[in-house]
Parts: C-alpha cells; sequence; structure tokens
C-alpha cells in the first residue's frame, strides 16, 4: 500500500509540472518602435478611427513590447477621411515622426488616394478597413487585414442565389463611394453570371428627394432581396420607406453596417432585425485562442465597469495591431520597413481573433467573411466563408 | 353484567387529584376512600384495614410501588390512566375517558399476571440495553425525537459480545447491538416481529436479540416489523429470540438498562418471572387472551445470531458496515456454481474458439447478427462474475481459478481471430471493426450496467436467463476478436484500441459485480481489501485513456458540427458543406464532406479546397469529399 501511496504522489507531481506552461520573460530593451494610424478621429465618420484607436490601444495593453524589448509607441492624425489629409497624414508619419509602419482606418477613398503615393514613401501601410480591391493594386506598400470587396461581393451573390435560392435582386448603390460602386457592381456581375436577376440599380444621391417613388418602382419589380452595399444612414431610409410600403424583403447589408448602427443609430438598430449583412466577426461564432485571451483581457479591463461594447473598427484594430507586431518580430530591427513590408506580405496563416489570416505578396488578405442575420442588436452567425 | 367491588381505596398522587370526584361518583357505587400516596405509602397496612382492593392513578413509579405492596398484602389494583400514559393504556387495554377507566377499576374480576423483576425492579412493559434503534422507540416521543434518537444511535452501531443464560441452564455465546425484554406481545414495535404466543401470566420473560449484520439488513428489519401488525412465525434475519422464566445478561461491557423508558440499572442483568403475583383490572381483549400454560419450555432461537468468524469480527468492536455480508454457508447453492464456472473445461474451451471465430467472420462480414451470435456463445461472463466474488471474499482459490480461466480465454480468441486474418485473402476494415476503436467512458458506463446486472442474474435463479441479455449489452468477445485481427494485420493501433475496449468492459464488469455483491450481501465476514484496492487501482488506470477517448470523441463531434456553417469560395466557385464526418486511424484524421456546388469541381479546384482546409484548420486532416450539383 505504501508503494502505491508514493506512486500515487509522484504521478500527481508530474501530472501537476506537466500543467505548468512557463510564460516568457521580456526584458525592455529602451528602444522605441512607433506605429502610425491614420484614420478620421472628427468628423461625421469619426467613429471608424476612434474605435480603430480604441482596438489598438487595448491590443497594446495585451502586448506593450516586441520581442526584443523594444516598447511600442502609437502616433495617430486624423484625417477626417479626407484623401486630401489622408496623404498629408501619411507625410507627417514617416517624415516626421519616423513611424516604421502605418495603420489606417480610413475608408476606400481615402485609402486609394494614399496608395498613388505609398510607393513614394516606402512604410509599410496596413489597411484595416478599405475593402476595395484596387487598394492593393499598382504599389507595393500598401497590404490589407481586411477582405476585398471582390471577395465579399461575389460570396453575397453566390450566397443569395445558392443558398436561399433567390432569383431577382435590386441593387442599391452610392456613386459617390468607391467602396459602394465596386461592391455593387461585383456583386451584380457575379449574381447575373450564375443565371440571377437584378431587377433595378438604384443610385442613391445625398438627399434623394424621390427616394419614395424609386422604391415603389423597385417594389413593382418584386425583386425578393434588396442589396444594400450603403452607408447605415441610406439603409435605414430604404427600410423606412419600404416598411411604408407594407413590403417585407429580404436585405442585405455590407461590412462595416452594424458598427456604425451601434455607435451611431443605435436608437433605430430595431429597424434592422432579420437583414442579413457580411462582416468580418459575428455574434456567437467560435473563436479561436487569441480571440478567447483577448476577450478575458477585456472582460478583466471592465470589470466592475460599464463595458463598451466592441465594434468591427475596434477588433480589426486589435488584429492589425497584433499583426503587425507578429511581423515585426519576424525582422532583425523592427524598424527596419523593407524587412517589416517584406514580412506583412509574407504573413502566413496569423491567428485572428476568429480565424486564419493569411497575408500573400500581392498584399491583399486571405481570410473568412461572416454572414449574419442582425437580431436584437446582434450580428448573429449564420456561416462563415473563406 | 359487570360485578363490582363494594369498598376500594383511591390512591391519587397530586397530578391526579382531580380524579377524586369522578371516581367517588362512580356508577358502580363503590365506596372510596381517597387518600394521598405518600400518606398511604406512611401506613399501607392501617391503610387497607377492611379494604381488599385499590385503585391507582399516578405515575409509573406509583403504580409499580402499588404492585409492589399488592404482592405484600395481596389486594387487587384497578388502574386509571392519565390521557398522557399512552404506553399504560396501551399495554393493559385500559380507557381513555376517566369515567369508564374507574368503571373498569372498580370491578372485582381482575386478572392476575406475573411480574417480572429486573435487577429488583419492576418491569411493566420492557426493558432495553445497548442500541437497537426505531424498534426502541418510546410510546410518547415526538417523532422528531425518534428520528433524532435513531440517528445518534445509528452512528457507532456496533455488535458486542453477549452472554445469555436461561432458567434452563442454557448458555448463549452471541454478538448483538442491543436486547429487549418484553413483558407482553401488545403494542410494541419490537413484539411485531415475533410470534405472539406468550402472555401476562405464562411465566416467561420474551427477549429479542438484536444482532443486524448491516446497515441495510437493520433497515429491512425495520421494514420488515412496519408491514407486519401479526408477527412473524419465522424470526426474520438479524433477529434472535429467547423465552425463558429466567433470563441472564452479561455483555463484556456495562450497558445502562433502561426499564420501561424510565428507570434504569446497568449490566449484568438478572431478570426473573414472579409467577401470578398481583391482580390487576384489565381491559376485554387482554382478559380474553386468557391465563398461559405457566412453566411452559424454553424457546429459544438464535439461528440468525451471529456465530464463529462473525463473532470475531464482533470482537474487533468495528461498525456494523452499511452493507451486509455473510459466510459460505448462507449461501450454500451459489458458491459451488460459481467455483465449477471458475474451472476450465473442454467445454469452455471449444466454445470459446467457437465463439471467436463467429465474431471474427462477422466482423469481415460486417454482420451485425452474426456478431450477436457470437457474443450469446461467448463463455466469458461467467468466470469473470466468479472472479469478482473471488475478489470479494478474497477467496484465493476462486480468484485464481477465474483469472486463469480469464487469461486461456483470452489468449485463445486472440490466438483465433489473429490465425483468421493470416489465412484471409483479403483484409477489409469495415465498419463493425471501426465501431470498436474508440472505446470512451460511456463505454465503461455500458460494462458497469452490465456488470451490475451480471451479478444480480447470478444471485438469483429465476432470472439467470438474463445473463444472456447482458452478455450481448456488453459484447466480450467482438473487441477481443477486432483485437486479435490487430494482430493478424500487425496493426498496433488497431490491437491497442480494441483491447481496451475489452480491458475497460472487463474491468467495469468486475468492478460492479464487486459492488452489486457487496449490497446484496455476499461479502466475506473478513474482507480483502488489497484485491478490492488493486481493482479499483485498475479502474482509475483505465478511465484516463478513456477519459480522453470521450473528450476527443466530444471534440471531434464538436468539430464535425462546426462544418455545417461552413462555405468555401474557391475559384469563385461556392461550396456549401451539409454533413462533415471525421474518422481517426492512428494519429491520421479523415474528414468525410458532402458538399453542394453548383458547377463541376476541376483538380484545380479541389486542389484550392484543400489548401484552404489545410490553412484554416489542419494540415493534417486527410480529406474525402462526396459532392453534389445544385439544379
Amino acid at each position: 500500500m505504501k508503494n502505491l501511496i508514493h506512486l500515487s504522489i509522484l504521478l500527481s507531481v508530474v501530472f501537476w509540472l506537466g500543467g505548468c506552461e512557463q510564460k516568457p520573460v521580456i526584458n525592455p530593451s529602451g528602444k522605441t518602435i512607433k506605429i502610425g494610424i491614420i484614420g478620421p478621429l472628427s468628423g461625421p465618420d469619426d467613429i471608424k478611427g476612434k474605435e480603430g484607436l480604441r482596438g489598438m490601444q487595448f491590443a497594446m495593453r495585451m502586448q506593450p513590447y516586441l520581442q526584443n524589448g523594444d516598447r511600442i509607441e502609437l502616433v495617430a492624425e486624423d484625417d477626417r477621411n479626407d484623401p486630401a489629409l489622408t496623404v498629408q497624414s501619411l507625410k507627417n508619419l514617416v517624415q516626421k515622426n519616423m513611424i516604421s509602419a502605418i495603420i489606417t482606418f480610413s475608408t476606400s477613398d481615402p485609402v486609394l488616394a494614399m496608395a498613388k503615393v505609398a510607393d513614394d514613401y516606402k512604410t509599410p501601410i496596413l489597411a484595416a478597413i478599405a475593402t476595395h480591391a484596387d487598394i492593393t493594386a499598382h504599389n507595393g506598400f500598401i497590404s490589407q487585414i481586411c477582405f476585398d470587396d471582390h471577395f465579399q461581393g461575389t460570396t453575397a451573390a453566390l450566397f443569395v442565389r445558392d443558398e436561399l435560392l433567390i432569383d431577382k435582386v435590386a441593387v442599391f448603390l452610392n456613386p459617390r463611394s468607391a467602396y459602394s460602386n465596386d461592391l455593387a457592381t461585383k456583386f451584380e456581375s457575379k449574381f447575373k453570371s450564375i443565371g440571377g436577376e437584378i431587377t433595378d440599380t438604384i443610385h442613391l444621391a445625398e438627399e434623394t428627394a424621390d427616394l419614395s417613388e424609386k422604391i415603389k418602382r423597385v417594389h413593382n419589380q418584386m425583386p425578393e432581396l434588396l442589396y444594400l452595399p450603403i452607408g447605415a444612414k441610406d439603409v435605414l431610409r430604404i427600410i423606412k420607406e419600404v416598411r411604408d410600403l407594407n413590403w417585407k424583403p429580404r436585405m442585405m447589408g455590407s461590412d462595416g453596417l452594424i458598427s456604425t448602427m451601434l455607435t451611431q443609430h443605435k436608437d433605430e438598430l430595431h429597424l434592422l432585425d432579420g437583414m442579413l449583412s457580411i462582416d468580418f466577426f459575428a455574434h456567437g461564432m467560435p473563436v479561436t485562442p487569441f480571440g478567447e485571451k483577448a476577450r478575458d483581457a477585456y472582460n478583466d479591463m471592465y470589470k466592475g465597469k460599464q463595458r463598451v461594447a466592441s465594434t468591427t473598427y475596434s477588433l480589426l484594430g486589435l488584429e492589425g495591431y497584433a499583426l503587425l507586431l507578429d511581423a515585426m518580430n519576424r525582422c532583425t530591427d523592427p524598424a527596419d520597413r523593407q524587412c517589416l513590408n517584406h514580412q506583412i506580405r509574407s504573413t502566413e496563416n496569423f491567428t485572428g481573433l476568429a480565424g486564419k489570416i493569411t497575408i500573400g505578396p500581392d498584399g491583399k488578405a486571405q481570410r473568412a467573411l461572416c454572414i449574419n442575420s442582425i437580431q436584437n442588436g446582434l450580428s448573429e452567425f449564420i456561416v462563415k466563408v473563406y | 353484567m359487570a360485578e363490582y367491588v363494594a369498598a376500594a381505596l383511591f390512591v391519587y398522587t397530586d397530578d391526579t387529584k382531580y380524579l377524586i370526584d369522578p371516581v367517588q361518583n362512580n356508577s358502580a357505587r363503590t365506596r372510596i376512600t381517597a387518600v394521598a400516596f405518600e400518606a398511604f405509602m406512611q401506613t399501607p397496612q392501617a391503610q387497607l384495614e377492611g379494604i381488599d382492593h385499590v385503585v391507582v392513578a399516578g405515575s409509573l413509579e406509583v403504580i409499580k410501588e402499588i404492585l409492589r405492596l399488592s404482592m405484600k398484602y395481596h389486594f387487587s389494583i384497578g388502574i386509571i390512566p392519565t390521557e398522557k400514559q399512552k404506553d399504560l393504556i396501551k399495554f393493559y387495554d385500559l380507557p381513555k375517558n376517566p369515567t369508564d377507566a374507574a368503571e373498569l377499576a372498580l370491578r372485582w374480576d381482575g386478572q392476575v399476571i406475573d411480574l417480572i423483576l429486573c435487577n429488583g425492579k419492576i418491569m411493566l412493559f420492557k426493558a432495553t440495553i445497548g442500541r437497537i434503534p426505531l424498534l426502541d422507540t418510546p410510546a410518547k416521543a415526538s417523532w422528531i425525537r425518534v428520528l433524532a434518537d435513531a440517528l445518534r444511535k445509528f452512528v457507532g452501531f456496533k455488535l458486542y459480545t453477549f452472554k445469555f443464560s436461561t432458567a434452563g441452564k442454557q448458555k448463549i455465546n452471541t454478538a448483538a447491538s442491543g436486547c429487549m425484554i418484553l413483558q407482553h406481545s401488545r403494542g410494541s414495535f419490537a413484539s411485531r416481529l415475533m410470534s405472539h404466543d406468550h402472555s401476562f401470566s405464562d411465566g416467561m420473560i420474551s427477549m429479542v436479540i438484536s444482532a443486524p449484520i448491516s446497515i441495510i439488513a437493520y433497515v429491512t428489519l425495520l421494514w420488515q416489523a412496519l408491514r407486519s401488525s401479526k408477527g412473524y412465525k419465522k424470526l426474520p434475519s438479524s433477529i434472535g429470540y429467547i423465552k425463558s422464566p429466567q433470563i441472564d445478561i452479561e455483555p463484556e461491557t456495562l450497558f445502562d438498562v433502561l426499564i420501561d423508558d424510565e428507570d434504569t440499572t446497568h449490566t449484568p442483568l438478572h431478570c426473573e418471572t414472579i409467577l401470578k403475583a398481583v391482580r390487576v383490572n384489565v381491559g376485554k381483549s387482554l382478559q380474553d387472551e386468557g391465563v398461559g400454560a405457566a412453566g411452559a419450555g424454553e424457546i429459544i432461537d438464535i439461528d440468525n445470531l451471529p456465530r464463529e468468524n462473525e463473532l470475531l469480527k464482533a470482537k474487533r468492536h468495528k461498525r456494523i458496515p452499511f452493507f451486509s455480508y455473510a459466510s459460505e454457508e448462507r449461501f450454500q447453492d451459489l458458491f459451488p456454481a460459481l467455483r465449477e464456472d471458475a474451472r476450465i473445461n473442454s467445454i469452455y474451451l471449444v466454445l470459446m474458439v467457437l465463439s471467436t471465430m463467429l465474431a471474427t467472420v462477422g466482423l469481415y462480414l460486417n454482420s451485425a447478427s452474426v456478431i450477436i451470435g457470437a457474443m450469446l456463445l461467448a463463455p466469458l461472463m461467467t468466470p469473470i462474475v466468479s472472479l469478482a466474488m473471488g475478489i470479494l471474499r478474497g477467496n484465493i482459490d476462486l480468484f485464481k481459478n477465474s483469472i486463469g480461466k480469464i487469461v486461456i480465454g483470452i489468449i485463445i480468441a486472440l490466438l483465433s481471430s489473429a490465425l483468421i486474418t493470416f489465412l484471409f485473402p483479403d483484409k477489409p476494415i469495415t465498419e463493425e471493426m471501426l465501431a470498436r476503436l474508440n472505446p470512451t467512458l460511456l463505454d465503461l458506463g455500458v460494462a458497469i450496467i452490465s456488470g451490475i446486472a451480471a451479478a444480480y442474474s447470478k444471485s438469483f435463479k429465476e432470472i439467470i436467463q438474463s445473463l444472456a441479455g447482458v452478455a450481448i449489452a456488453v459484447a466480450l468477445v467482438p473487441p477481443l476478436a477486432v483485437a486479435g485481427i490487430g494482430i493478424g494485420r500487425w496493426d498496433f493501433h488497431f490491437f491497442y484500441q480494441a483491447y481496451l475496449l475489452f480491458s475497460t468492459n472487463l474491468v467495469g464488469i468486475i468492478i460492479a459485480a464487486i459492488f452489486t455483491f457487496r449490497v446484496l450481501g455476499y461479502s466475506a465476514v473478513v474482507r480483502s481489501k488489497r484485491s478490492l484496492a488493486v481493482v479499483f487501482i485498475f479502474l482509475i488506470l483505465i478511465s484516463i485513456p478513456l477519459y480522453l477517448s470521450y473528450a476527443r470523441i466530444v471534440d471531434d463531434r464538436v468539430f464535425e458540427k462546426s462544418w455545417q456553417h461552413e462555405r468555401f469560395l474557391v475559384n469563385e466557385k461556392y461550396l456549401i458543406i451539409r454533413n462533415a464526418s471525421l474518422f481517426r486511424r492512428g494519429d491520421k484524421r479523415i474528414i468525410l464532406m458532402d458538399i453542394l456546388a453548383r458547377e463541376p469541381l476541376d483538380r484545380s479546384d479541389l486542389n484550392a479546397f484543400k489548401k484552404k482546409i489545410q490553412a484554416n484548420f489542419s494540415k493534417k486532416l486527410i480529406i474525402r469529399i462526396n459532392t453534389f450539383y445544385i439544379p
């Protein structure tokens, strides 16, 4: 019996030791690596920049140092989502602040403007929310951490056609937004190529006086779904008009819709109930170990305090920061912009919050998107498309 | 028509003073002289001048004093109980109403009854020695007190050695938790356990001896007492019974003796009957019982009391176990059968070979019905049940024989199936084989339930045929056959997984059968704890891989389910996953998917699809797909 007791104790110790995980210790080197942030921190789109910055700041709390002990410092520039200011911000950050890399929360139009001059500054830029397919084209320094509109538009069309088995769709787009145009065009071309019918393509001006008439015209064509790659404000206007007609078509929005609604139109969020939307994340979707770690840290931070809901922008900020640090850790000198750009574009199977992210040499991200259904103000997960 | 005494003395106390008026104004027109108990005791002789009947109302102590004087001065007695004296009312069948009680007390035709003296003290109803929880419940106690008292007595419930001597010079050495001496069969909870052939005036003392071998046995005894109001012709187990004019009780330990729930003395205890000692007016039902035959023979029924080894156990002063134990004599039919089951014979060897061959062929044919046939033919269950009994009772012979029989059976099974596999030209892996390669904790659950059923069936002849069903449920031979096939294929993983399932069944059945036998009271008087410890260590050891396997299966099911939400865009082609099933072969994981697609998939699509899966899930996944096209 004595031997058995000794064996049990020995086994317990072995299991206990096996269960211990040693955390790597980072000794600060005294050096600082600067990461620039460009985004709308003021103006009508300020929520994108502010939320992105919040996500990055949270990520910095989790991971303030590189593996070599260099400390990270964030330097933010407000571009008000204005292309001219975006380019100016790029110049400021590169030339005055000597940043090593930039993460931008500006939308597609300002980032497309930046894309034209990106090679001149030879600084790696991560576009967090600008999904236009041409952002990574014609330059060697802007990479996307988000999926692009080509993937989003194609997937939306195939989901509507093959899973919802819908034949007729009406598309609404904002002609002044490159993002909206690009997404609508991609959706239309794919939907038509697989036998679907686009009953109408409606171009929305800022204050479309005759929206009611347009919706009636669309209604007469009896589309089964309205595809809405437009801003939250326009989506709300359309929903109200549709309701006035006592019409209940299915509707599908694009990425960022729920986040904008949550932060700018929370009172009207209920109007979106039942609507489909494409996004990077979803409520109730499985998360990765990194996602769990971030969630735990987030819960700790807000323990006993009023919680602030995360948005797609803040989560992309968190992911962008982590991915950038992962690339920096692979460079001997994290401040070496050429190396960093190369490493960003060699990112393979980086574990994000909800899945893997790979960035190819062309700067495009391969990551999954979620198709969600909005219910009670939450994006409920339906499917994930890789 | 009833006749009454002409004159009587009414002895009262302060508590019964209120009865003077009803007694004096009795309908029998008896002349009553009321006297306080204290005054009466000072000059009893003078008070009894010209009186030969005394009516008494007071505490038990007062009544006993009056009874003692009755023996000396030979007067008859009538008793008027108070409302609280329920035991008195019950034992003497007295009316509760004071007027009716007075009417009965003043009758002249009292019953001649015996008195029992224990260590010189009068015992009216019962005397209790040691612990007899619930059976010794006082008549006037509240149920909360009864339960609390019972719980207190169950804690540290032990058997002690006792020596009993009777008037007939019988000396009995046994062990008991306690005993109870009864004056009369009426009313007592304990009296329900014995035959009612004794009375107030048979010159005998009745004694119930409680010697439960387990808490379970004692609870059964209480249940029997609760169910029966007429008494048992045959004494329940755990109970002994002695009836004699005189009983001496000498326990090894000094015990307090509670007489009539009030008065106390201590052991050694000498109880004797004073034959026809007093005349007391009792109720009609007792008058009808008549007078018992004085000096009728002693009764000594001690078959259920501990003896030999069991007595040795009592001498160790260990607490009474929760489950019962027994000597082999108590189960004379079962043990020879178990010993026979543990012996190797030619029938066993032939059946083992045939059942394994049948199982192996059935596995290759992927035929469930053939495999079930093999399960029914398999003779492995009986030595396993014998092994369980051998371990429980620490019976080395039974243990060795049954282990030997099982080991030989396993070797035969492994060799037979391996040989068939060697000879088989084609060696397909069928679903029936795969089903036996992923044992989990759930399989252990099946084995445990089957083990309980096996032991239970073996214990009762009338349900022995159910063993066939148990054999099917637990399926011992097919996993052995699969393990043998693993040997034939030189595939260690195959062998290990199937043998793990067999070991799970084996250990599960043994543990469950031991437990069942123990609950059913088959454990030995002196148990072998070492063998039990070894089996439990085996159980823990086997639970580790089973738990890991179970956790893995849960992960796999979650993984499979998650695929229902996964879609792939491959070269602009949209792939919908309808179903996904995960199989494991060693370290390899094979995922079999049903996918829906609109367009035909070419090699480049499949390569891109594979790359996406390997990038996002696991590089080790082997992908097999069935494609269905959306019209």
